[in-house]
């Protein structure tokens, strides 16, 4: 008994500069959000209307499209007013979803890490029991997740997408072989550094990376809202 | 001194120690189970025992209580395969709607089946939260325990609730929500959650019921056994009824998977039901258009 106090003691500092769950891991559970323009445009842009600046979160600044794929962003870009398919208020992927600008709420478990979004009741249930990806091809909006923990760092592996999504408003955009490893890794109790490593062989020369903070939501009772964003067209039939 | 009191620290952590592990041991060999918080252990896959949104006094019978394929006007209840009724109060079985209340129901029901307006299409077909009573009758429910919390996820539609345990408010009734808000507590095996800021464009059934954003609902989700889970929800609205009725029906622990199946769901995983993202537009739904699509 003396034995586990005294380790206790000593393991006490290094246990206290992150929130940590009873098997020991950083405990990400609580309402989170990400402050920044991203999903206007991940990369570095200048103000429009209704558009603010912003700074760019792709490391290096430079998505390294292929000739025919950069062609296509930029006609996308063009036509980003009726082409981008959150016009449309379809579930908006992996990881777009996480910077849309609505908050999210972590709930933490050795086996399951479940994150549910205000935007559109979206839900996504990562999986950290070991298990792998199902076999594809199978074409989902949000895709399959899988977790496991590297140190203090919880690393997402997600395939199966459609090639339906775009990361931004901007027109950057993937095929149906995109590849995302999300790594959430928290810095302190209220910040989470989110890196996230873009991977499609049909789409970009090489991986790229996208690197940014969430910020936890501290207000009291803050809870997450409703965005059922395809709801508003149908609302006004059902009074 | 300062030997003894260590001594002492470490004879009551001894103590505790083994009363706690004596306690998790009994834990274990009854039910329910409990979550370090003190819930009693509910998690899993849970499904209504009889399907169906088509009728509530009737929920294996048509829509509007009809037989399958069946026209308003030549149905006929006593023909169908009968389930206990989802009107558990009053006797009789039949929504205490005000006259005005009941005329509109029955005009969405006899609406239904020739559709000419979105409004008299079902909810449900254009893929929208059903509120927190249909969408429990719909597809399995995964429940969730978190220090807390307990959590709703509905296969359908990946519509989930979020249901704090810790006393707090509700939010400002001004905010109308598609799945309410709800605040719940634990009464011995029976989670109970009151759900208020309905927005109750959901509707009740496919057969037109319904309650106003006025709704106050009280759900009582009384676990009787590991397997069994009895739902009952008192609505009060006196802008539509003439007095609080309760809706009710059971639910099971869902077994699922075609090989072995077994009590222990971890191998079940829910997939993505992106319903809107395969809708088809509204006017395609509509009677008068349906011909020349």
């Amino acid at each position: 008994m003396k034995r586990i106090i005294l380790s206790l003691i000593l393991i006490a500092p290094a246990f206290g500069q992150v929130p940590r769950t009873a098997d020991g891991k950083p405990d990400l559970s609580g309402i989170w959000q990400a402050l920044n323009t991203a999903n206007i445009d991940l990369q570095d842009h200048a103000a429009q209307k209704g558009a603010p600046a912003g700074q760019s979160v792709v490391d290096g600044n430079e998505i390294p499209y292929q000739p025919w794929a950069l062609a296509k962003k930029k006609d996308n870009y063009a036509n980003r007013a009726t082409l981008d398919p959150e016009n449309k208020c379809y579930l908006p992927g992996v990881p777009r979803i996480t910077y849309l600008g609505l908050p999210f709420q972590i709930f933490e478990r050795s086996d399951l890490v479940t994150i549910l979004y205000e935007h559109a009741h979206a839900n996504r249930f990562i999986y950290t029991n070991g298990t792998p990806h199902p076999k594809g091809p199978i074409d989902w909006w949000m895709g399959d997740s899988r977790g496991h923990w590297d140190g203090d760092t919880l690393v997402v592996d997600n395939v199966h997408f459609n090639d339906q999504t775009w990361f931004d408003h901007a027109g950057n955009f993937h095929s149906e072989d995109l590849h995302v490893v999300e790594r959430y890794g928290l810095l302190d109790a209220d910040h989470i550094d989110y890196r996230v490593t873009i991977e499609d062989p049909k789409v970009f020369t090489r991986p790229w990376n996208i690197d940014m903070v969430l910020y936890r939501h501290v207000e009291k009772n803050f809870q997450l809202l409703e965005y059922e964003c395809y709801a508003f067209d149908l609302e006004p039939y059902y009074p | 001194m300062r030997f003894n009191s260590i001594l002492l620290v470490t004879a009551l952590l001894g103590t505790f120690v083994t009363g706690s592990a004596a306690a998790a041991e009994a834990d274990k060999n009854t039910w329910p189970q409990h979550t370090p918080d003190g819930q009693p252990k509910v998690e899993g896959y849970w499904l209504a025992v009889d399907y169906g949104m088509g009728c509530l006094q009737n929920p294996l019978a048509g829509v509007g209580c009809l037989k399958e394929g069946e026209e308003p006007g030549r149905g006929n209840r006593s023909k169908s395969p009968k389930a206990p009724s989802r009107i558990i109060d009053p006797a009789d079985g039949e929504i205490p709607y005000q006259p005005w209340a009941r005329t509109k129901q029955q005009y969405y029901l006899s609406n239904y089946f020739e559709p000419t307006r979105p409004e008299f299409l079902d909810p449900q077909q254009l893929c929208l939260p059903l509120g927190p009573v249909r969408q429990l009758t719909w597809h399995d429910v995964h429940v969730l325990q978190y220090p807390g919390y307990v959590l709703f996820e509905h296969e359908g539609g990946h519509v989930f609730r979020i249901i704090p345990l810790d006393g707090r408010p509700h939010i400002g009734s001004s905010l109308k929500l598609w799945m309410g808000d709800s605040r719940g507590h634990w009464e011995g095996n029976t989670l109970v959650v009151d759900v208020t800021n309905n927005n109750s464009k959901g509707r009740l059934s496919r057969a037109g019921d319904f309650a106003s954003d006025k709704l106050h609902l009280v759900e009582r989700f009384e676990f009787l056994d590991a397997d069994h889970l009895r739902y009952r929800a008192v609505f009060d609205d006196p802008s539509t009824y003439t007095r609080p009725w309760t809706f009710g029906f059971d639910l099971k622990r869902a077994i699922f998977g075609a090989e072995n199946p077994t009590k222990d769901d971890a191998h079940y995983e829910q997939w993505e039901e992106a319903c809107y993202e395969g809708m088809k537009p509204v006017d395609y739904s509509l009677r008068s258009d349906r011909s020349e699509k």
